[in-house]
């Protein structure tokens, strides 16, 4: 990597850790509150005036035309201490990547040039693979504009955003399109924010359409290749997330190992308990030789990088859900606790195995597409 | 053919033959035919709570209480009490019902199927009741088991905790030998007619719902497992108040509490052991310490074993009704193969643990701490006698220190090694298979669920929160696994030492 490049991923590093640092981890517990307490408005407004929303966007949609690598940083560095903003970059960014693909620079221009946070944000069901599901919406069109109708499920910032990407069946066309909707129009229905598993800052709603306006995205019937372009490559920032709270599980486990007596001496010592934390460091270990190979792969478009990119979400993800319910383990009943961020990260973790589809399927799609 | 020393001989070598066949002993001795008609009565209730109680309030409760943090669920302990589960499996000649512990570990598998907080919120309770069998102290346990009938007479629920676990001490409350090197600091100071208690206790289950508390205290904490002892303090009692409700990630509905002493007075009346009550038994303090904590555990870790079936049961429901009802990528999940093994999987880990916890069961009731209640005679006579008639005498006899004696020579002093091993051992493994078990199916559950998985009412992501909690309670997975080391394997070699500093 040239060195300034690497200059400039090393400044992204800092300023993530130390935004997440000081922003997100002392109220991490408050902010883990929703939808019971309030949204954390103030940081994700924060987070807007860093650019955090604009990373991979094009110079010329307003944006700093950062690749993967540098999302993945950011991400990572979020997630250490709390992976909710670490959601809500993902997803907008996801948003962003298929109107990318789809050409659409200029409504994501226009988007990206907003005055809020909120209004920069795009709505996603990023934990369904649409091609996947049964029951999409449907979408007609009337002479140049379409309006969409039917109940999604679960599409991610679609309580806090302007707008949202949403797949919909065209009448007689195959596969679906993505449209752009905008989310306080006419006949768009919210559900309260649903209760989930993790992530309870990065919130999520069921949405029901009834001839809600929309714009299409990129062609009709191309929805399928526009998410695959998108999850190809975001597979990897999805894969740093896990990478992130597995480190932030492991600091936690270990700073607590080596405070806490039992048995007359510090947990540290005992070799079970080096076992355990020994697990976890080897697990970060390859996490970062794995994410430094997925992120050179995408960002250089190397042969077989689609391949690397799924690998390594696939692979970082399990181990992320292992590692971080070891780290509350470590930690025994104050490690099941509130109180510390161990419990959340075990949580979060196991959401964002959820990511761009259901586990186990991803892995047989891998060898389907590898072996096509 | 082998002679009778050559047979005795082969069958001693590890594994030790009583070590790997419970339950065919249990059959030979078991009044079998009575426990499986008594036990599918049980089943059969704890079905028709789930369906009317349970199932409907509980997703309902949990997100209450994540709501509303210091929310208590009294509705639903009212209603427990109503279809009597506190008096349950508390001995008839005590006021209760009398049905066996093989019945209760399968219920706590149904209830907990369904949801662990409740089945916590029931199940806690006799730990509580195991807190005070463990200490033989015939007396006490009559005067609070028939405080628990009373109140479900009266629809008042009595409920008993058992405290043990301090903020410096949590693992070294669970083990004797890590005992005397943890900082313990509940302290029991004798004054004129009882103890002062001070210091507090954490995370015990159903603190704020119950009504007594079974707290474990030393008279020196510098020597803990020589000095420890057991009182039961009353909720209300002057000196001891509750603190905060613990913040748990999971089992929301049944609260963890901090319980704090402030020179809280404790009768004589209410100590159910302490050195002086011991005095004259075989094996001096600390050995007494040692067998009443080995005894409790090995019953209490078959109980939690039962959570963990019933957690990985749950998730394996969950996601069986999912793949049953949902069509991914052009056909119905379940009709995939990858997620039809994967089910297999998930099936599987439950069917095995549950055989864990039986076998402990049955172990428990040939040679542990339930054996009184098993035997063939005795069992018959604690079950159909009628104790009710003959009231004044029955508590006569209860209340006679004689019968605490008897009872603490025949479970305190005639436990051979072995079998305190094997009790032992069997509760541990029960404990760790069970619960890596709920642990691990609740994570295929929500890897099958995908996005349906991380939402609240889909009903997964609760029991992957709430089965976390498992491998930690009643001694961490960890200990656990040195337990059963110690137990099985270790005992057999005199080179070996288990909880030696190793740097």
């Amino acid at each position: 990597m040239p060195a300034v490049k690497e200059k400039e991923l090393k400044m992204l590093d800092k300023a993530a850790a130390e935004f997440a640092k000081k922003e997100l981890a002392p109220n991490r517990e408050e902010n883990d509150m929703f939808p019971f307490g309030p949204f954390f408005d103030t940081v994700l407004q924060k987070a807007f005036a860093l650019d955090f929303f604009h990373l991979i966007l094009p110079e010329s949609a307003g944006g700093m035309n950062q690749g993967l690598t540098a999302l993945s940083r950011l991400l990572e560095n979020l997630c250490q201490e709390d992976s909710s903003l670490g959601g809500i970059v993902f997803t907008t960014a996801a948003a962003q990547q298929i109107m990318l693909e789809a050409g659409s620079e200029t409504e994501l221009g226009k988007l990206a040039d907003a005055q809020t946070a909120r209004d920069c944000l795009i709505g996603l069901p990023v934990f369904n693979n649409p091609a996947e599901i049964p029951n999409m919406a449907e979408a007609r069109k009337n002479g140049h504009t379409y309006t969409l109708s039917g109940t999604l499920e679960y599409v991610v910032l679609a309580g806090v955003a302007g707008h949202a990407l949403i797949p919909a069946r065209l009448e007689e066309e195959e596969g679906y399109s993505f449209f752009l909707v905008n989310l306080g129009g006419a006949g768009v229905e919210k559900s309260e924010p649903v209760l989930s598993l993790g992530l309870r800052a990065c919130p999520a709603v069921d949405l029901q359409l009834t001839n809600a306006r929309a714009a299409l995205i990129g062609e009709p019937g191309r929805g399928d290749a526009y998410f695959t372009r998108m999850a190809d490559k975001f597979h990897t920032a999805a894969a740093a997330m896990s990478a992130g709270v597995m480190k932030g599980s492991f600091k936690e486990a270990l700073e607590y190992a080596r405070g806490r007596f039992q048995g007359g001496q510090e947990i540290i010592k005992w070799s079970e308990v080096k076992m355990l934390l020994s697990n976890m460091a080897v697990k970060i270990n390859n996490a970062d030789m794995i994410m430094a190979s997925a992120c050179h792969a995408v960002d250089e478009g190397l042969p077989g990088w689609e391949q690397k990119s799924s690998a390594a979400a696939l692979h970082i993800q399990e181990m992320a859900c292992g590692a971080t319910t070891d780290g509350v383990q470590l930690m025994g009943g104050v490690g099941y606790m509130k109180d510390y961020g161990q419990e959340k990260r075990m949580r979060d973790a196991k959401h964002m195995q959820a990511l761009l589809g259901i586990a186990p399927l991803k892995r047989v799609k891998f060898l389907e597409k590898m072996i096509k | 053919m082998l002679s009778r020393s050559e047979i005795q001989s082969f069958l001693t070598e590890h594994p030790d033959f009583d070590d790997i066949s419970n339950g065919m002993r249990s059959a030979a001795r078991f009044p079998n035919k009575a426990l499986l008609k008594e036990t599918r009565k049980v089943v059969a209730l704890a079905r028709k709570f789930n369906k009317e109680v349970v199932i409907p309030h509980a997703l309902e409760l949990d997100r209450k209480k994540q709501e509303e943090h210091d929310y208590l669920p009294w509705e639903f302990v009212q209603k427990a009490n109503e279809w009597g589960f506190f008096t349950m499996w508390i001995p008839r000649f005590f006021g209760g019902r009398g049905c066996s512990f093989h019945s209760m570990f399968y219920f706590i598998e149904e209830i907990a199927s369904q949801c662990l907080a409740m089945a916590n919120l029931i199940g806690v309770h006799y730990l509580g009741a195991g807190a005070l069998f463990c200490a033989w102290n015939i007396r006490v346990c009559n005067e609070i088991f028939r405080e628990v009938a009373e109140g479900e007479k009266h629809e008042a629920p009595c409920l008993i905790t058992a405290a043990t676990t301090e903020p410096g001490a949590g693992t070294d409350c669970e083990e004797t030998e890590l005992l005397d090197k943890g900082t313990l600091t509940c302290r029991a100071t004798r004054v004129d007619g009882g103890y002062r208690i001070n210091g507090s206790k954490i995370f015990i289950s159903n603190g704020h719902l119950s009504t007594w508390h079974n707290v474990v205290c030393y008279e020196d904490p510098e020597r803990p497992s020589e000095t420890a002892m057991l009182c039961l303090v009353k909720t209300g009692a002057d000196g001891f108040s509750f603190g905060r409700q613990e913040n748990k990630m999971g089992q929301l509905a049944c609260p963890a509490s901090e319980l704090i002493f402030r020179d809280c007075f404790v009768p004589d009346r209410y100590v159910s052991m302490n050195n002086l009550q011991m005095s004259g038994l075989r094996g001096g303090e600390k050995g007494k310490t040692r067998e009443i904590l080995s005894q409790f555990f090995s019953a209490s870790r078959l109980g939690v074993a039962a959570f963990g079936v019933g957690a990985a049961r749950g998730a394996y429901q969950k996601a069986l009704r999912f793949a049953l009802n949902t069509e991914v990528s052009g056909k119905l999940l379940i009709n995939h193969q990858w997620a039809q093994n994967i089910l297999a999987e998930m099936y599987k880990n439950v069917a095995s643990s549950r055989l864990s916890y039986i076998e402990g069961a049955d172990v428990n009731g040939i040679e542990g701490m339930l054996r009184p209640v098993y035997n063939k005679p005795l069992f018959y006579i604690f079950k159909y006698y009628p104790f009710h008639w003959m009231k004044p005498i029955v508590n006569r006899m209860l209340e006679s220190s004689l019968t605490t004696r008897i009872f603490r020579k025949l479970q305190l002093e005639w436990m051979t090694e072995d079998q305190l091993n094997r009790n032992a051992g069997w509760g541990a493994l029960a404990k760790f298979m069970a619960t890596d078990a709920g642990m691990k199916n609740s994570h295929l559950a929500l890897e099958l669920m995908g996005q349906a998985g991380v939402r609240h009412d889909r009903e997964a992501e609760k029991i992957f929160r709430d089965a976390k909690l498992l491998q930690i309670y009643e001694g961490t997975n960890q200990l656990n696994r040195q337990c059963l080391f110690e137990s099985f394997i270790g005992r057999h070699y005199p080179q070996v030492r288990v909880y030696e500093h190793e740097s």
